[in-house]
C-alpha cells in the first residue's frame, strides 16, 4: 500500500492504495466519481476513457502509480455546467441509447477535437474506433462530433 | 411535493394496490409544478422511459420541459405483471401495453387537477380545462398552474370515467424528443446498477466453472488470501442448482468460487491467484464443431409437423412436384456483451434483503430470493437502476441470487458483486443456437408449390414445441409445413434469449426465398411481391396475424428509398429482407461491394411500420442499433467453444462492430393509419444478416448460410 497524491477535476486527493490499482478503480471506488465506466479492463472498449493532462487514456490500464503529477479529468469535470460543445451536440442529436459507453465516447471525442478542431470524416472514424458501443449509436456519435466541431468553429475564441 | 393517491392509478390501470400506499405512483407533482414521472419499467437503452413519459405527459397536458423521470424501487403489489403493466420488460412489448395504461393514468391525473381547480374557483368542472401545465377557467380566462393545484388534486375523488385526448390534439406523442436521460449521461451523473453504493460495502467476484454442466472439485486459496484486501474465499455450491435434464431454466447458478474483499481490484487479483480444479463433465471434451455435427444429423431425423397448411407431405408429392431445392442455415450461439458487465449489490439483514441493480424482471428476483433463501417476499427490496444494455440477459435473476448469497456468507455485510469482462466471456449464458433446414418444391409451371421448414433450437422456455407453429411469413404458398426439434438435452452453451430472439434463425427464410428467386432467375423484390396478396392476413399461431399489406408497404418503402434496381458495378449488389415482429413490420435493403474477399457494406436502408410512432428520434435510434447488432453477428458473431471452454477471453478476441466498420443507416417510417404503437426494440435486429447475405449473393453469386461469414470488413463512411 502507498499514499498517492493526485488531482482529479482540479481537486487534490491523497489516496492510500495498492500502487498497481488502475486509475479507473481509484476514480470510481476511492474518489467516488462513477461517471467513468468499467467495460473490459484491457483497453479494448474505451468506456473508461479520461484525460491525463488533456490526453485521452484508458484508465483501466493506467496503474495509479503511473499517473504522477498529471492532472486527471473525468466526464464530471469536462465542463463546469454540461455546456461543452460535445455535451450539447450529444443532447441535440439524441445520441445515446443505454448511455453506458457515452462518457468514454465523449472524453475520447473531446481529446480528438482539442487536437484537431476540424477533423476530417476519416479522422473522426479512425479516432473513435477504440470506443465500442453495443447499442450501435455510431452514426449519431459521428454526426454529433461533426456538429460539435461546427459549434467550436462558430464560437469566437476568447 | 404531492403524490397522487395510489387509487387514482388503481382505477385507471386496473392494478391492485393498497389505497394507503402512495409509493410508486406514475406521478409526483411538486409545488413548483415540477412533474416527476414514475418510471417502473426497465430502461436499458431502448428509450422506453422517454416514450412512456411522452404518453403520460401528453394526456396530462403537461409542459414537456418540466417533466423529469424518476426510478422508484420495485413494488410488485402495486405494479403487477398482468398484461405487462408491471415492472417486467422484454419482448418489445412495453409500449404496446403501456399505451392504454398511461393514457388513462395521465387523463385521470389531468381530470383530478381540473376538478381541483373547479373546487378552488367554486365552479363546475365542465367550466375548466387543462392546457400547457395549467387549468384554465373558460368563463373568466383565469389560469392556475398544476403545481398550485397538486395538493388539492391529490385528495379529489377519483373520476369513474375519464376522457382521453383526441389524437389530433397530441402535442408530445409523435414528436421527436431527445431522451430525458441524456443530460445525466453526458455529465456522468446517471447512475447505473454498477454505480450503486451502500455504506460499508465490500466487493466480490466469482470464478465460475468455465464448462457448462461442470462442477467444482476443489480449490486452493492460499495465494489469494495473501493479497492485501482479500477477506474471504468460499464456494457457491450451496446455491448452485443446475438441472442437467430439461427443462432447465437459465438462471440456475453455475458452481464457482467467491473472492470477497475491500476493493474490486483486490478481489480481481485474488481471483487470478486461485487454483481451482473442476470436474468438467460431459461437455469437457466437446467443441462447437462437435455440437454442430450432432445438430446436422438430427436435422435429418424424420419428425412430425408442429403445424402445417394444405398437405403436410406436399414436398414429396411426385405428381405435382417438378423440382425441389434444399438448404440448411445456422445461427450459432452469441454473447450479449452488455457494455455494463453483470453486477448486483446486495445486503442481507436480519429482516430480509435489499438488492441494487438494473433488471428486466424484478418479480423473478423476488421469487428466486424467496425460494432460495426463504426471505419473505415483503422483506425483499429491489432498488431499480437503468442498465448499460440488457438485450435479454438481464431478464434472468442469477446475479441477485449470487450477490445475496455472498452478503449472507460475509455475515450480512453489504457487497457489490461484479462479473469481470473475462467472466462474461467464459461462463455466461449465450444466445440460443438455431439450425434451419429448408426444402421447397416447384410445380410444373414453376410455381412455389410447397415449403418445408425444420428448426432445431437450444432453448424453448420449457415449451414442448415452437411458437408460432408455422413460419411467420406472408408468402402465399399452398402447402407449408413446419417441424421443430429441441436441442436442450445436448446443450454445450447455457442458452438464453438475446435481442431478436428466435427471429435470427427463423428469418433466414428471407435468404431461402432469395435462393428460390435465383433458381427461377427472377428479381428477388418482384418475386416477393408476386407471392404477397394485398389484404391477406395470415394466421401463424401467434397473437397477431401477419399482414401481407403491411409487409408490402415496408418492402416497397425500403426498396424505393434504396433505389432498388439501379445499375450496380461488377462486384456490387443489393439484397433485401422483410419480416414481422410482434405486430410491427420491417424491410431492409443492404448495398454491398465485395472485392478479393473483402466486404464493404455501403449502406443499409430500412422501412418500418411500428404503428403509431411515439418518438420518431428514439424509434429510429432503435432501428439503427438493431442493424448494428445484426452486423456484429454477421461479421464477428458466434461463441466458439473448444473442449467445453469459450475460446474468446475478452473484446480483443470477441470483436464487436466499431465505428469505422459501421455503414450509413437510413431509416424511414411508413405513415401509419394505426392509432396505437407496436414494439420497436428488436424488429430490425434479425434482418441485417439476411439482407447482407442476399446482397453478397447478388454481388458475387456466392451463397453464405452461416454467420459469422469470415470475410474481411472494409469500412464505409457516414454521410453528414
Amino acid at each position: 500500500m502507498a499514499i498517492i497524491q493526485l488531482t482529479v477535476n482540479g481537486k487534490p486527493y491523497a489516496v492510500e492504495t495498492d500502487p498497481t490499482m488502475p486509475l479507473l478503480w481509484v476514480i470510481r471506488d476511492i474518489v467516488g466519481l462513477t461517471g467513468t465506466k468499467y467495460g473490459c479492463g484491457i483497453a479494448q472498449c474505451g468506456a473508461c476513457t479520461v484525460h491525463l493532462d488533456g490526453m485521452a487514456v484508458r484508465s483501466c490500464s493506467v496503474p495509479i502509480s503511473a499517473v504522477g503529477d498529471k492532472k486527471v479529468t473525468t466526464i464530471e469535470g469536462l465542463s463546469s455546467n454540461g455546456q461543452h460543445p460535445l455535451q450539447l451536440a450529444w443532447e441535440e442529436l439524441d445520441v445515446p441509447q443505454c448511455g453506458y459507453c457515452q462518457a468514454g465516447q465523449i472524453m475520447n471525442a473531446a481529446a480528438l477535437l482539442s487536437q484537431k478542431p476540424n477533423p476530417s470524416n476519416d479522422e473522426i472514424e479512425m479516432g473513435m474506433r477504440g470506443n465500442l458501443c453495443r447499442c450501435g449509436t455510431y452514426q449519431r456519435i459521428f454526426r454529433a462530433i461533426r456538429k460539435a466541431a461546427l459549434i467550436n468553429a462558430q464560437t469566437p475564441s476568447k | 411535493m404531492m403524490t397522487f393517491h395510489a387509487s387514482a392509478i388503481k382505477l385507471s390501470t386496473g392494478a391492485i394496490a393498497d389505497d394507503s400506499n402512495t409509493i410508486g405512483d406514475f406521478v409526483r407533482i411538486m409545488p413548483d409544478g415540477g412533474i416527476y414521472f414514475q418510471f417502473v419499467k426497465h430502461e436499458m437503452g431502448q428509450g422506453i422511459a422517454t416514450a412512456m413519459a411522452q404518453i403520460f405527459s401528453d394526456e396530462l397536458c403537461a409542459d414537456w420541459e418540466r417533466v423529469k423521470i424518476e426510478f422508484p424501487s420495485a413494488d410488485l403489489k402495486r405494479y403487477q405483471n398482468d398484461a405487462n403493466g408491471g415492472h417486467d420488460t422484454g419482448g418489445s412489448c412495453t409500449i404496446i401495453y403501456q399505451w392504454d395504461i398511461l393514457r388513462k393514468a395521465g387523463a385521470t391525473a389531468r381530470q383530478m387537477l381540473v376538478e381541483a381547480a373547479a373546487k378552488h374557483w367554486d365552479v363546475a368542472s365542465s367550466a375548466c380545462y387543462a392546457q400547457s401545465h395549467m387549468v384554465i377557467n373558460r368563463t373568466t380566462g383565469k389560469r392556475i398552474d398544476f403545481g398550485k393545484l397538486a395538493k388539492l388534486a391529490a385528495v379529489m375523488a377519483i373520476p369513474a370515467v375519464v376522457s382521453l385526448k383526441e389524437q389530433t390534439d397530441f402535442r408530445i406523442i409523435g414528436k421527436p424528443k431527445t431522451s430525458k436521460l441524456i443530460p445525466g449521461m453526458v455529465r456522468g451523473e446517471l447512475k447505473f446498477g454498477i454505480d450503486a453504493k451502500v455504506p460499508g460495502m465490500l466487493y466480490a467476484v466469482i470464478a465460475r466453472c468455465p464448462v457448462f454442466k461442470g462442477k467444482l472439485t476443489s480449490f486452493d486459496a492460499s495465494q489469494t488470501l495473501k493479497i492485501p484486501g482479500v477477506k474471504k474465499v468460499f464456494s457457491t455450491q450451496p446455491i448452485a442448482g443446475l438441472q442437467i435434464h430439461a427443462p432447465y431454466m437459465p438462471y440456475d447458478i453455475r458452481e464457482g468460487v467467491v473472492v470477497a474483499g475491500d476493493s474490486f481490484w483486490a478481489v480481481k487479483k485474488g481471483q487470478e491467484a486461485l487454483k481451482i480444479s473442476w470436474e468438467e463433465g460431459i461437455n469437457g471434451t466437446l467443441s462447437s464443431q462437435d455440437f454442430e455435427r450432432m445438430v446436422e444429423k438430427r436435422a435429418l431425423h424424420k419428425t412430425d409437423p408442429t403445424g402445417y397448411v394444405g398437405d403436410e407431405n406436399a414436398v414429396s408429392n411426385v405428381t405435382h412436384v417438378r423440382k425441389t431445392i434444399r438448404a440448411s442455415y445456422v445461427f450459432p450461439h452469441q454473447l450479449h456483451s452488455c457494455m455494463e458487465p453483470l453486477n448486483c449489490t446486495a445486503h442481507v439483514t436480519d429482516k430480509g434483503c435489499d438488492v441494487w441493480l438494473g433488471t428486466q424482471a424484478p418479480h423473478l428476483i423476488v421469487s428466486e430470493l424467496n425460494r432460495v433463501f426463504k426471505f419473505p417476499e415483503d422483506s425483499i427490496k429491489v432498488h431499480l437502476f437503468p442498465s448499460g444494455g440488457g438485450f435479454g440477459r438481464r431478464y434472468y435473476p442469477d446475479m441477485a441470487v449470487e450477490a445475496a448469497f455472498i452478503s449472507r456468507e460475509l455475515g450480512n455485510l453489504p457487497v457489490k458483486m461484479i462479473w469481470t469482462r473475462e467472466d462474461d466471456h467464459q461462463a455466461n449464458l449465450g444466445h440460443l443456437f438455431q439450425h434451419l433446414e429448408y426444402q421447397v418444391a416447384l410445380d410444373k409451371e414453376n410455381h412455389l408449390y410447397a415449403w418445408y421448414e425444420k428448426e432445431l433450437r437450444s432453448y424453448t422456455w420449457a415449451a414442448k414445441y415452437a411458437d408460432p407453429q408455422i413460419p411467420a411469413m406472408a408468402y402465399d404458398i399452398p402447402n407449408i409445413r413446419f417441424d421443430f426439434e429441441d436441442l436442450i438435452d445436448d446443450e454445450l452453451v447455457h442458452s438464453s434469449a438475446w435481442r431478436g430472439v428466435v427471429g435470427h434463425g427463423r428469418f433466414y427464410s428471407e435468404c431461402f426465398i432469395d435462393e428460390i428467386a435465383a433458381e427461377l432467375k427472377v428479381d428477388p423484390y418482384q418475386f416477393r411481391l408476386s407471392l404477397l396478396k394485398e389484404g391477406r392476413d395470415v394466421f401463424v399461431g401467434d397473437i397477431y396475424p401477419v399482414s401481407s399489406s403491411r409487409i408490402i408497404r415496408v418492402l416497397r418503402l425500403a426498396a424505393e428509398k434504396a433505389g432498388w434496381g439501379k445499375k450496380m458495378e461488377p462486384g456490387e449488389g443489393m439484397g433485401l429482407a422483410v419480416c414481422p415482429y410482434g405486430n410491427s413490420y420491417c424491410g431492409v435493403v443492404a448495398e454491398v461491394a465485395v472485392n478479393d474477399n473483402k466486404l464493404t457494406i455501403k449502406k443499409m436502408t430500412i422501412g418500418v411500420d411500428c404503428g403509431k410512432v411515439i418518438n420518431p428520434s428514439g424509434a429510429a435510434n432503435q432501428i439503427e442499433g438493431g442493424i448494428v447488432w445484426s452486423l456484429t453477428a454477421l461479421m464477428y458473431g458466434g461463441y466458439p467453444i473448444k473442449n467445453g471452454r469459450a475460446t474468446q477471453r475478452n473484446f480483443h478476441e470477441n470483436k464487436l462492430l466499431r465505428m469505422d466498420e459501421c455503414p450509413p443507416i437510413d431509416v424511414h417510417f411508413v405513415p401509419s393509419q394505426d392509432e396505437r404503437p407496436w414494439g420497436i426494440g428488436e424488429i430490425s435486429s434479425p434482418l441485417g444478416v439476411p439482407a447482407v447475405l442476399n446482397a453478397i449473393f447478388a454481388a458475387t453469386g456466392k451463397r453464405i448460410r452461416k454467420v459469422p461469414i469470415g470475410l474481411e470488413v472494409v469500412g464505409s463512411r457516414f454521410q453528414v
